[in-house]
């Protein structure tokens, strides 16, 4: 795999991550192809011979399609979606980045997160997990075309999830 | 430890003060322990997680950990999750499948009805002079189920489930056996923690539609739903338990028609016919707890049960679910499963505002100043009246419009009661 290619996969995720950074939410959105999946099954502790994340019969923390992350970005735009209004103060680090070429316009690429995020006066929340995005080159750009993210907690330690991953 | 008269001067269910104290004191906390969490009837799962012998969840009564499984007999038993010798958790997973349990710590072994099976080196360790037959898991005293809602309850003297449950069973038939084959959950639980005290939950969800409109406005600003009319009720059906909604079911309006619509007014009208035109008012019933800490939704969009499980006065748990029927085709309970993700649970639209209102209340009533204070629940104080009046066909309890605390007061009623009764012979 040539290093440039490698760096503009790696390049368009620190993007991706900046935008959300800097609340630019509708910017964000539309790195997303129309018929994107955005998917969040949950940890659980099994037996070890069963799966221990949730399958897509099951809960999820997020299983979003483009409307429903639309609706969810233009939720910020009420004025009345208070859980981020004001608005929390967040940092993303993705790092681990590795890339599996499906063809020279689609690739499967597995990264690390970490994303902190503080609110209010000291309300202090902590996500670590890791994405499998498929990326696809549309129009000389590429999209995300399917997102998995899982974040590692069995019991969720934050009072909710209203930052995006 | 308060006295009995100490307790009773924090809720005055006539002017609708309940003291603050309650939320943030840990004396308080410790007494609920055991005197609403040891005594009163906790919802543990549903009998369809527990489809084959052997299988397992973990789950929750007060801070008690306890196993819910279904034993080689095909009986559901809830162990206390902690092992006779030195109290470690014989089970370390959510769920499972499992014949029995083997401690970590020094290997004593359990059947999955609870029994201490087996000890290691009992010969030379215990010269074979341990009693197994009186070292099996704690068990709660009393477990009962209805439509496959499985609740235990610590205290051999609490009257039965059905007695406990009153006046609410005949509102729970119409939430939980509306289809032949009745409800299932669907698989995965929401579990997250908020720092609050765990009756800010409760209370919200046995008669709180007051919040829904200024919390939960975006969901207006989405178009998701219409805006509220005032229009709703809340009923009281005695012993602190409580439901209520829109007239025509929570959530109903073109704004939020889902897949799932079309299907719940079917079963409406087919149960209307069975029951009587009150079913068109108020099926499905809405928001809902049973005392303590179990709640649920039944809306136009999906069902839940949640249970706000508590971690200390100012730390709750939740566990929450999303409910079908099971005769429910499974498009329709796809299209139910990723609704009920958008709206609820830590992510959903509709639920991701709820946490920081209660750690915040929780934390703002918290001071010096502030716990001497007291909420305030005098909404609707006088205008109670017999909900057979307003809906007919002899519907039992009490009845308060949409924007009424009547339950509010029924349900700190409840908690004042018992906290304030040596057992539940007291209390009667």
């Amino acid at each position: 795999m040539e290093y440039a290619f490698v760096r503009g996969i790696e390049q368009f995720l620190y993007r991706e991550a900046r935008l959300l950074d800097e609340g630019k939410f509708q910017e964000w959105l539309d790195l997303f192809t129309d018929d994107v999946r955005y998917w969040m099954p949950m940890k659980t502790t099994r037996d070890a011979t069963s799966s221990a994340e949730t399958t897509d019969k099951e809960l999820a923390f997020f299983d979003d399609r483009k409307p429903t992350l639309s609706l969810r970005v233009k939720r910020l735009t009420t004025g009345m979606a208070f859980a981020e209004d004001p608005p929390s103060r967040t940092r993303r680090i993705i790092s681990n980045i590795e890339i599996d070429a499906l063809s020279d316009k689609e690739v499967e690429v597995y990264s690390n997160f970490l994303v902190y995020r503080t609110r209010l006066e000291s309300v202090e929340d902590t996500y670590v997990g890791h994405r499998k995005d498929v990326l696809k080159e549309v129009d000389g750009s590429w999209k995300i075309a399917q997102r998995k993210m899982i974040i590692e907690q069995n019991v969720l330690a934050s009072n909710n999830l209203s930052v995006f991953f | 430890m308060l006295t009995n008269e100490e307790i009773r001067k924090l809720v005055d269910v006539e002017t609708g003060d309940v003291a603050r104290k309650i939320f943030v004191d840990p004396d308080v906390y410790q007494q609920e322990l055991a005197r609403i969490f040891g005594r009163c009837w906790l919802y543990v799962g549903h009998e369809s997680q527990f489809k084959n012998n052997g299988d397992f969840i973990t789950t929750y009564m007060g801070e008690d950990p306890v196993i819910v499984i279904r034993d080689g007999a095909g009986k559901i038993n809830v162990l206390l999750n902690s092992c006779r010798h030195r109290g470690m958790k014989v089970c370390r997973k959510d769920e499972g499948n499992a014949r029995s349990f083997v401690c970590s710590y020094h290997g004593w072994s359990f059947s999955n009805s609870g029994e201490l099976l087996a000890v290691p080196r009992e010969e030379v360790a215990y010269c074979n002079g341990i009693d197994k037959g009186d070292l099996g898991l704690l068990r709660p005293a009393q477990v009962d189920t209805l439509h496959g809602m499985i609740f235990a309850n610590w205290d051999p003297d609490a009257p039965s489930l059905n007695e406990y449950l009153g006046d609410m069973k005949f509102y729970l038939d119409l939430m939980a056996d509306r289809m032949e084959g009745g409800i299932e959950l669907i698989g995965g639980v929401h579990k997250w923690i908020i720092d609050g005290n765990w009756k800010l939950a409760a209370d919200n969800f046995v008669g709180d539609m007051y919040h829904v409109p200024v919390t939960h406005g975006s969901a207006v600003g989405i178009g998701i739903r219409k805006p509220w009319g005032d229009d709703g009720y809340q009923i009281s059906p005695g012993n602190g338990h409580g439901f209520g909604g829109e007239f025509g079911g929570l959530a109903e309006g073109e704004g939020v028609a889902t897949p799932y619509t079309p299907f719940i007014k079917k079963v409406r009208e087919n149960l209307e016919k069975d029951k009587g035109d009150y079913v068109s008012k108020i099926v499905p019933i809405g928001h809902g707890t049973v005392f303590p800490n179990f709640s649920f939704l039944d809306t136009m969009r999906f069902r839940t049960f949640r249970v706000w499980h508590p971690k200390g006065p100012n730390k709750m748990e939740i566990q929450a679910w999303c409910v079908v029927d099971k005769a429910l085709p499974d498009e329709l309970k796809a299209a139910v499963r990723q609704q009920y993700i958008f709206t609820f649970g830590p992510s959903g639209v509709f639920e991701q505002e709820d946490g920081e209102n209660w750690s915040q209340c929780t934390a703002a009533a918290a001071g010096w100043r502030g716990r001497q204070d007291n909420f305030n629940y005098s909404m609707g104080l006088g205008r109670e009246r017999e909900a057979s009046e307003v809906l007919g066909h002899d519907l039992p309890g009490k009845i308060g419009g949409m924007w009424s605390e009547i339950n509010q007061r029924a349900m700190y009623r409840r908690w004042r009661d018992l906290m304030a009764a040596e057992s539940w012979s007291d209390l009667a």
